[in-house]
């Protein structure tokens, strides 16, 4: 069987087809941040219960709110200082603050090419004030972008 | 033109070929950030398979608007083609195949800048720069020819499967050289060579012959 040069530079240009069609450059579609994921639960049942009204910040940041009078807010995504080992934010649950106190470590975490890294957190302990808070659990110690539970805030 | 006799039996030319991939080369005149140059040997032990070696040096840099990379370094591939064209057809000439191959390289990789945003503001830092060892196994099917007179060229994709970086889940590498995008334990790739052959031994190969078929077709001459 003789095999003609036009069957050859098929076979070539083919190649380079299928090369030219895998050099497609994606767009990130992840969830580029660690949020801790604190859920809320009401004491005297131990049961989960989304707050009325939700009022969250960074304390000395009351001018940005990440959640402020937020209704029905069931898991709270609480932003960490991946510059700091340690946050304080202040939380009202229907109308009434406490402060929530955490202290973590943070390494840089590769998301992919496209989203490039975020900053995932080890916690090491929380605190919180009681006033209307009763107790607080830690449920997960790793905070990154996968679902989950982190901490379980009983009021 | 006459019609000629099947025959029982071919010679088959066994080859020492040697060729350098030119596609990364290629790219890296459109794109300066990607360099990859690869050198290629084979070496015929029959009319069907062939051991293959290949090595190569690879630099990487990205920059978006949030980090830049930078990985460069070496790696070796090594393996066996084999040719799935009949003895008759191929003829030493033609190959059609899938070669399986496993890679080991040798890469260094540092991030001289990343930035992270959210609610507290901006974090600017960098990761320095270290020495990784990315483990693969690859299949290649492919086409390479001979066009002139030991003169070769051919194309190949490349199926690459991850086995090991050793780097950790959290600063995985983006690119590790010879496996490409290290995003995902998959990566996919093609290859054009040219390919220069050195006939060391002749072989003859006995031709099966084939049941007679029904319709009669005839081979073109």
């Amino acid at each position: 069987m003789k095999y003609s040069l036009l069957k050859i530079l098929l076979v070539f240009f083919t190649g380079e087809f299928l090369f030219m069609i895998s050099c497609t450059q994606e767009a990130c579609f992840d969830e580029t941040n660690a949020y801790l994921k604190a859920s809320f639960y009401l004491y005297s049942t131990q049961k989960p219960l989304a707050p009325d009204s939700l009022t969250l910040y960074g304390t000395g940041r009351d001018t940005s709110k990440i959640y402020n009078k937020t209704p029905s807010t069931k898991q709270a995504l609480i932003p960490l200082n991946s510059s700091a080992g340690s946050c304080c934010f202040i939380v009202r649950i229907n109308g009434v603050s406490d402060t929530l106190s955490i202290w973590y470590t943070s390494y840089p975490h590769l998301l992919s090419q496209e989203c490039g890294y975020t900053y995932f957190h080890t916690l090491d302990s929380v605190a919180v004030t009681k006033n209307i808070v009763d107790t607080l659990t830690v449920q997960l110690y790793a905070v990154t972008t996968l679902n989950g539970e982190n901490i379980r805030i009983y009021y | 033109m006459a019609q000629n006799e099947p025959p029982d039996s071919v010679d088959i030319l066994l080859k020492l070929k040697v060729g350098i991939e030119v596609a990364g080369p290629a790219i890296y005149f459109t794109d300066k950030n990607n360099l990859s140059i690869e050198g290629y040997f084979s070496a015929d032990l029959n009319e069907r398979r062939a051991l293959y070696f290949s090595g190569g040096y690879s630099d990487f840099k990205y920059s978006q608007y949030n980090y830049s990379y930078i990985s460069k370094g070496f790696y070796v591939k090594a393996g066996v083609d084999f040719n799935l064209l009949k003895p008759a057809t191929g003829m030493g000439k033609y190959w059609a195949g899938i070669g399986l191959h496993y890679g080991l390289s040798s890469f260094i990789s540092e991030t001289p800048f990343l930035k992270y945003e959210n609610y507290w503001g901006t974090t600017s830092s960098s990761i320095a720069r270290k020495t990784d060892w990315g483990h693969y196994l690859e299949a290649s099917p492919g086409f390479r020819a001979e066009i002139f007179r030991n003169f070769n060229i051919g194309w190949s994709i490349s199926l690459r499967k991850l086995i090991y970086t050793g780097t950790g889940k959290d600063l995985k590498p983006i690119f590790i050289p010879g496996y490409g995008s290290a995003n995902k334990s998959f990566s996919t790739g093609i290859s054009y060579y040219l390919m220069w052959s050195i006939p060391y031994k002749k072989i003859r190969v006995t031709v099966k012959e084939e049941p007679p078929s029904e319709t009669g077709e005839q081979e073109e001459p």
